[in-house]
């Protein structure tokens, strides 16, 4: 491993990252075009979609501030915010547990389950305050109550103490706790992810259930009854819970806090925009048109933003139902980044039957089916009259892009994102990650760069790394994350060489990479 | 387009004119001279999208039990009498968190359909509760018909075919055993619900009462030969 920070920036803070004339004027007028957030390219013009503050630090910062929160009353000793932020904080506890006694403990487990059940490289489970089983990823809940019971009792063990149980290391294997009253999520990982990530991914779960019911309804069921069994509430969910933990492995967006578009002509992609600006109704919230896993455009109400997390729920609700596949459905849907406390209802429809492209109407009103369906047709109307229709079904045929047409015959694949526009871009995976496992390899590396430039307190602006297989480098800067990943013959200055080019490719590319120009009822 | 309306003119002539027929539709690309709403209600896993999918193509969802989310609104055209009967069905997910949205949609329907599992007595013990909830939120002349799904699996079965009836006769509600999986009585169910509105809706006073009970007990298969006697 060879982590560097700062050096390597130099090199391109000389050079405009695309042709003047290619800029628009506040991007010229940057000292630095690119490296500053809101110029970069894929930045939006007018203003974002989503929340400004989308980065990945957003969704670990909540869960830090609640262990401070929850430290706070018993404040033993004065401390300062850094110390704080930083996730393993001076106050959590670390349990270190030896692997004797770990194994032990492991052994109930076995019990009721199999070798099989074990060597699975990352478990999540989910309990109610009273340590009831809500989820597990594998096996049933009933068989594992015990094991929760015991989770519950190491929360509450170390809450008696006024502290908080953030994590055990044994034998290779992380558990991390994430207190989210009234529930307990516990990840159970052999993965090389730090604790940071794996926290990250539980607080999805969180967010997944949150969407199901809503705060204020799980709040309530368990003050009136704390044993309440919740698995009777989500009884048919548990697919979305599983499916969104396969998309935390596979998925970059989820990685990168960001949302990746459909490949479209800019003039097509506005006139869908602007048909779907068109069909508004009183009630509508968002209208957002999907093709697969990618966001095709996004419209919103003035004023009202979209958080990435909230998208991601919505794709992760729409990609995981086939019952949305004909006809149109009505569901309610929490979205808990904008309002953990009441539902949204959410019209979900394909435009056509057998099409990638699925249309999802957020309204705040329950009675707005009908307005909703109509908000549809007067779209497809719109639409259908336009020659955007067949320009985006066209588009639809390659929804992604060779590594090739970047024209750097060392890269092999990349993920860039835009940070002020909360959307990234990443080509198909090229011939030697083919197979699932060397998809999730190559992912398990994005991770852990990821987790680098995200160190808690030790963050890298770059680093480049050199294994076997590949060679890699990550770059962050106030506008942008860029992970690259070259074949191993390639040396660092190549790949430093690389990143510029790179750029200006996407500078070049952004009116089709991207959405430039959002637009808002 | 022209020959459909005119015939369709003919038919009113002859008929007179019925405030219903009037709301003449053209939707994308089926015409339908009147429109019904039909509701699909039951607990989870009774085989209500089966039931849906298999009356509208004509096929069975086999392997995984995949949830409905929400409610999920299909469209189907069918025949009645000569008089094309469009049927707005709404598919409702029976899972408790979705309660309050099947709620705010029971007083559109003028039909529903309630369903339990022959093979799961909780499925039929809370049809009770599914008939007050009806009596609390739906139209009070709405049309409700019962359906014990899956009388495929004789194996399983844990409701008898009489306390179906029994219940339904209680009730007041016409019933019959339906199975997605090999089709039996599921056009039926439909059918019969189709021409029951449509009779209500165009009836002559001189016209003779649709009985759906009779039509029913006339068309349907009995499944469970044996425990009939």
């Amino acid at each position: 491993m060879d982590g560097e920070t700062g050096k390597a920036t130099a090199s391109w803070e000389s050079g405009l990252l695309a042709p003047v004339d290619r800029l628009r004027l506040d991007r010229a007028d940057s000292p630095t075009p690119g490296l500053v957030e809101g110029t970069e390219p894929g930045a939006g013009q007018k203003s974002a979609i989503f929340y400004h503050a989308q980065s990945y630090e957003d969704l670990t910062a909540e869960a830090e501030k609640e262990a401070q929160r929850a430290s706070e009353p018993h404040g033993s000793e004065g401390h300062d915010g850094e110390e704080f932020s930083t996730l393993v904080g001076k106050k959590s506890t670390e349990e270190r547990l030896n692997s004797d006694t770990s194994s032990e403990s492991r052994g109930k487990e076995e019990d009721v389950s199999s070798e099989a059940w074990r060597s699975h490289k990352k478990h999540v489970f989910v309990l109610s305050e009273a340590g009831k089983p809500i989820y597990t990823r594998y096996g049933t809940e009933e068989a594992l109550s015990s094991t929760m019971g015991v989770m519950m009792a190491l929360v509450s063990f170390v809450e008696a103490e006024k502290n908080i149980i953030r994590s055990i290391h044994a034998d290779g294997c992380k558990v991390v706790f994430l207190t989210k009253s009234p529930l307990v999520l516990v990840g159970v990982s052999k993965t090389g992810q730090s604790e940071k990530e794996l926290l990250r991914e539980l607080q999805y779960i969180y967010y997944q259930i949150v969407s199901l019911l809503t705060l204020t309804q799980l709040n309530h069921i368990f003050q009136h009854k704390q044993n309440y069994d919740l698995r009777r509430l989500l009884a048919g969910s548990e697919y979305l819970t599983d499916n969104l933990l396969r998309r935390l492995e596979r998925d970059p967006g989820l990685l990168l806090s960001a949302v990746t578009c459909l490949p479209l002509a800019s003039s097509a992609r506005d006139v869908v925009s602007s048909s779907l600006q068109a069909a508004k109704a009183k009630n509508l919230v968002f209208s957002i048109l999907l093709a697969g896993d990618r966001l095709v455009t996004l419209v919103r109400k003035k004023d009202q933003f979209l958080h990435h997390i909230d998208l991601h729920l919505v794709f992760n609700l729409v990609g995981s139902s086939s019952s949305f596949r004909e006809g149109e459905g009505w569901t309610p849907i929490c979205l808990p980044k904008f309002n953990t406390a009441g539902f949204f209802h959410a019209h979900i429809s394909y435009l056509e039957p057998a099409s990638e492209l699925c249309l999802i109407l957020v309204s705040t009103d329950r009675e707005d089916f009908f307005n909703m369906s109509e908000c549809k047709q007067r779209f497809m109307e719109r639409l259908s009259k336009r020659s955007a229709y067949q320009a985006m079904k066209e588009a639809l045929k390659c929804p992604n892009y060779s590594v090739a047409q970047v024209g750097i015959p060392e890269l092999r694949h990349f993920l860039y994102k835009s940070k002020s526009s909360g959307l990234y871009t990443s080509p198909e995976f090229p011939e030697v990650y083919q197979s699932d496992e060397e998809q999730e390899r190559l992912m398990g590396l994005y991770q852990d760069l990821h987790s680098c430039l995200h160190h808690p307190t030790r963050p890298l602006r770059s680093f480049y790394r050199c294994s076997e297989a590949e060679n890699l480098l990550a770059w962050v800067t106030s506008g942008f994350e860029l992970y690259l990943c070259f074949s191993p013959m390639s040396t660092k200055a190549l790949a430093v060489s690389a990143v510029n080019k790179l750029l200006k490719w996407i500078r070049k590319e952004e009116d089709r990479l991207f959405i430039l120009s959002p637009l808002t009822y | 387009m022209s020959t459909r309306k005119a015939s369709l003119t003919d038919k009113q002539a002859k008929n007179g004119t019925s405030k219903y027929v009037l709301e003449r539709c053209a939707s994308i690309n089926e015409y339908y001279d009147i429109a019904f709403k039909v509701m699909l209600l039951g607990d989870s896993a009774v085989g209500k999208t089966c039931i849906l999918v298999r009356f509208k193509d004509g096929a069975f969802l086999g392997g995984n039990f995949i949830a409905t989310v929400g409610i999920d609104f299909r469209n189907k055209v069918v025949d009645v009498d000569n008089l094309k009967v469009k049927l707005q069905i709404w598919d409702t997910a029976g899972q408790e968190r979705f309660r309050s949205v099947t709620h705010a949609y029971y007083r559109d329907a003028q039909a529903l359909l309630l369903l339990y599992d022959i093979t799961s007595k909780p499925s039929f013990d809370n049809i009770r509760a599914w008939l007050t909830e009806i009596k609390d939120y739906a139209q009070k002349d709405v049309v409700i018909m019962l359906l014990g799904n899956k009388s495929d699996m004789a194996a399983e079965r844990v409701v008898k075919t009489e306390d179906g009836e029994r219940l339904a006769k209680q009730y007041g509600v016409p019933f019959m055993e339906t199975s997605a999986k090999t089709g039996v009585n599921v056009e039926l169910a439909f059918l019969a619900v189709a021409k029951e509105l449509k009779h209500r809706a165009t009836q002559q006073p001189n016209e003779p009462k649709f009985k759906i009970h009779d039509y029913i007990e006339s068309q349907k298969h009995r499944s469970g030969c044996c425990s009939l006697g």
